[in-house]
């Protein structure tokens, strides 16, 4: 059975398969077989040629968060549109871009206003969380096109804060840069 | 001794007072935000009194509310803890008035101490080394801009009811002075309560070194040396470490002295900390008392023997210090690490969420003050302190290493947290050759990513991962197509393999 996960924005694949003397993993070339343990509610022992290791784990709806001897991984299971792991706080779209949320939290300021332009690291919002002031920066110059939340408002992460729009003579759609202070 | 302690505070804490009060046979009473009814504090307490919405301001921060707590449980002394109201005079008055014993210094010395600007004054007048800095708080801009002119920048805002880097900012230029003010204001005034700002002189690459000093209630005083914190991010410590390996022993008896002295003037009593920046001419200079309990005590305790918050209530409780300094000893060498819910990859945003999995390291010398358990939401409303893992061993080294061992032992799946980013930190080369500074991180670790993740250990975490997934019968993506394949899976029914499905 064939498995796909992104780990840190990268895919990767893996093979399980059930046999007699445990799972048979293939991962690219390598073949290996795993003698694979549920050992208490979060912990699985897996042996692979004598060597043993310890795995923690836990699912949480579409990802898995493991540690490996002092090693942490969240595993996302790809989406519905086959795209990748967290595309970032933002998703453009034909130049429009959408700032969201970093962190849950409450928003304390919106620095702009509709239609305003903004420079590049202009900041647009203030989100605050566990006391900590959060400046939410433009990653490109333009405008807002549109304002979603107010001051004093409550965010969820990822929830839209703000559209802006690129200015039209760089044309290309700002996809890369960071909403983030 | 207290028949009954109520604490004012929640978290780690909270926990940690709630714990001292049993070892002691005293009841304790936890009060909680609507944020907080399945804290770990709240479950932990004897008895427990909810006192308000999620936000600080309507509930730890509700004097209302808290006395009317301990007035409704019989509550005879209240613990603030750090943070909240711990610092606060006129909560410290309050309990004074109704007759609440607040387990902390009178509240004629923390006013003194908490006004950093007044503070400075009164110890400049004794004799106390201290920061260039405004002597006063200003009203106008002008005379911020006036202040920082004189001083040279860089400068320091700092909050004057403030600690715990909250409303600090430093400023390099006049251009970023007007923002800098107003963002320092504004987080003085939610963490606080009050939005007063002054400006300092910022010194470059100095060392925090802080010295823990007990007062009773006659008088007596001593110190209990010293703590480095220069691990800082932020402004706020992540790593604290003692002994401190900046100062000789002649060093630490003139800080240590130097401390006791500042405690004398402000007439200090019960636990508080002098806090000192120590430059790269081993010059120190009085940067500000923390009249609380400190977040980093148990590295004095690991060093000293000595438990903190059990001194604390003893002397509240008008017992007079059975210490003396001279014999008084520092052994072997102990360090913290503050477990953040933040993701250093990303500026240290703070993260929230549930915890789906705890395991806490454990092992000789090794301690881990927690505030939370697996299945706990962190909520958003508070400080993103978790817990604190604090190793003691006989030597730095030996520290160093149990500390990553214990780092490597520590599991918390579900949220984002610091423990990679310490590892690197303790396993840094400048940091085991003791070379530590306050722009540590900003010079070792600006931008620090986690490494690329490959190899055995990736290779085994997707196995689990696919483990999990074929056992758990949910949906799974297949390969290739891009197709979701729903999996029925025939080991489905041989386990129990349920855990860890969608919320």
């Amino acid at each position: 059975m064939e498995f796909e996960f992104f780990v840190d924005n990268a895919l990767h694949r893996i093979s399980l398969e059930k046999k007699e003397d445990g799972f048979e993993i293939t991962d690219g070339e390598t073949r290996l077989t795993a003698d694979i343990q549920t050992v208490s509610a979060n912990g699985l022992s897996v042996v692979v040629a004598g060597r043993a290791s310890l795995v923690y784990i836990a699912r949480d709806q579409d990802k898995t968060y493991v540690s490996i001897a002092g090693q942490q991984f969240i595993l996302q299971e790809p989406g519905r549109e086959g795209k990748g792991f967290h595309g970032a706080d933002e998703k453009t779209q034909q130049g429009a871009l959408i700032v969201t949320a970093p962190m849950p939290g409450k928003v304390i300021k919106i620095a702009v206003a509709e239609q305003e332009a903004v420079r590049k690291n202009q900041t647009l919002a203030i989100v605050e969380a566990m006391k900590m002031e959060n400046e939410i920066k433009s990653s490109l110059d333009g405008f807002v096109k549109s304002i979603f939340v107010s001051e004093g408002e409550l965010v969820d992460s990822e929830k839209p804060l703000i559209e802006l729009v690129a200015k039209k003579e760089t044309g290309a759609p700002a996809a890369s840069g960071s909403g983030r202070p | 001794m207290f028949k009954k302690i109520l604490i004012a505070n929640r978290g780690e804490i909270a926990v940690r007072v709630i714990k001292a009060c049993r070892e002691m046979g005293i009841p304790t009473v936890a009060v909680y935000s609507e944020a907080d009814r399945k804290s770990l504090h709240v479950q932990m307490a004897d008895e427990t009194v909810p006192i308000g919405p999620a936000p600080a301001i309507d509930s730890y921060l509700n004097m209302d509310r808290i006395i009317a707590a301990a007035r409704s449980t019989g509550a005879e002394a209240i613990h603030p803890g750090y943070g909240f109201l711990a610092e606060n005079s006129d909560f410290a008055r309050r309990c004074e008035k109704e007759k609440v014993v607040f387990i902390g210094p009178n509240s004629d010395a923390l006013e003194l101490v908490g006004d950093k600007v007044r503070a400075r004054r009164a110890m400049e007048k004794a004799g106390i080394p201290i920061i260039p800095g405004m002597k006063s708080i200003a009203k106008e801009f002008s005379e911020y801009r006036s202040a920082a002119g004189g001083l040279g920048y860089p400068v320091m805002i700092k909050a004057s009811a403030g600690g715990g880097g909250k409303g600090m900012r430093i400023v390099s230029s006049e251009a970023e002075l007007g923002p800098a003010l107003e963002a320092g204001r504004r987080e003085a005034m939610s963490a606080f309560g009050d939005e007063s700002v002054y400006l300092e002189k910022y010194i470059e690459a100095p060392r925090h070194v802080e010295f823990q000093v007990l007062a009773d209630n006659e008088g007596n005083t001593v110190h209990l040396f010293e703590r480095e914190c220069s691990i800082q991010r932020r402004h706020q410590k992540i790593i604290e470490e003692s002994p401190s390996r900046a100062l000789d022993s002649e060093l630490r008896t003139k800080m240590g002295e130097t401390a006791k002295k500042v405690m004398r003037t402000a007439r200090y009593n019960n636990a508080g900390t002098v806090e000192f920046l120590l430059d790269q001419n081993k010059n120190f200079y009085f940067l500000e008392v923390n009249a609380r309990l400190q977040v980093e005590h148990p590295v004095t305790e690991f060093c000293t023997g000595i438990d903190l918050v059990h001194q604390q209530i003893r002397i509240a409780a008008g017992e007079r210090l059975s210490l003396v300094q001279s014999d008084l000893k520092q052994r072997g060498h102990a360090i913290e690490c503050r477990i953040y819910a933040e993701d250093p990859t990303r500026q240290f945003l703070p993260s929230s969420g549930k915890i789906l999995f705890l395991k806490e390291p454990q092992g000789p010398g090794i301690r881990h003050d927690c505030g939370i358990y697996s299945g706990w939401d962190v909520p958003i409303y508070y400080d993103p302190i978790l817990a604190k893992l604090v190793v003691w061993a006989e030597d730095r080294e030996s520290a160093c290493l149990r500390m990553l061992a214990a780092l490597d032992d520590y599991v918390i799946l579900g949220i984002s947290t610091c423990i990679n980013f310490l590892k690197e930190i303790i396993g840094h080369p400048e940091f085991r050759a003791g070379r530590t500074n306050t722009g540590f991180i900003k010079n070792h670790f600006e931008n620090w990513q986690d490494k690329e993740k490959s190899g055995e250990k990736l290779r085994l975490a997707l196995t689990a991962a696919a483990y999990q997934a074929m056992n758990s019968g949910t949906a799974v993506r297949k390969a290739a197509t891009g197709a979701v394949r729903e999996t029925a899976s025939p080991w489905q029914s041989l386990g129990h393999w349920r855990l860890g499905e969608g919320r």
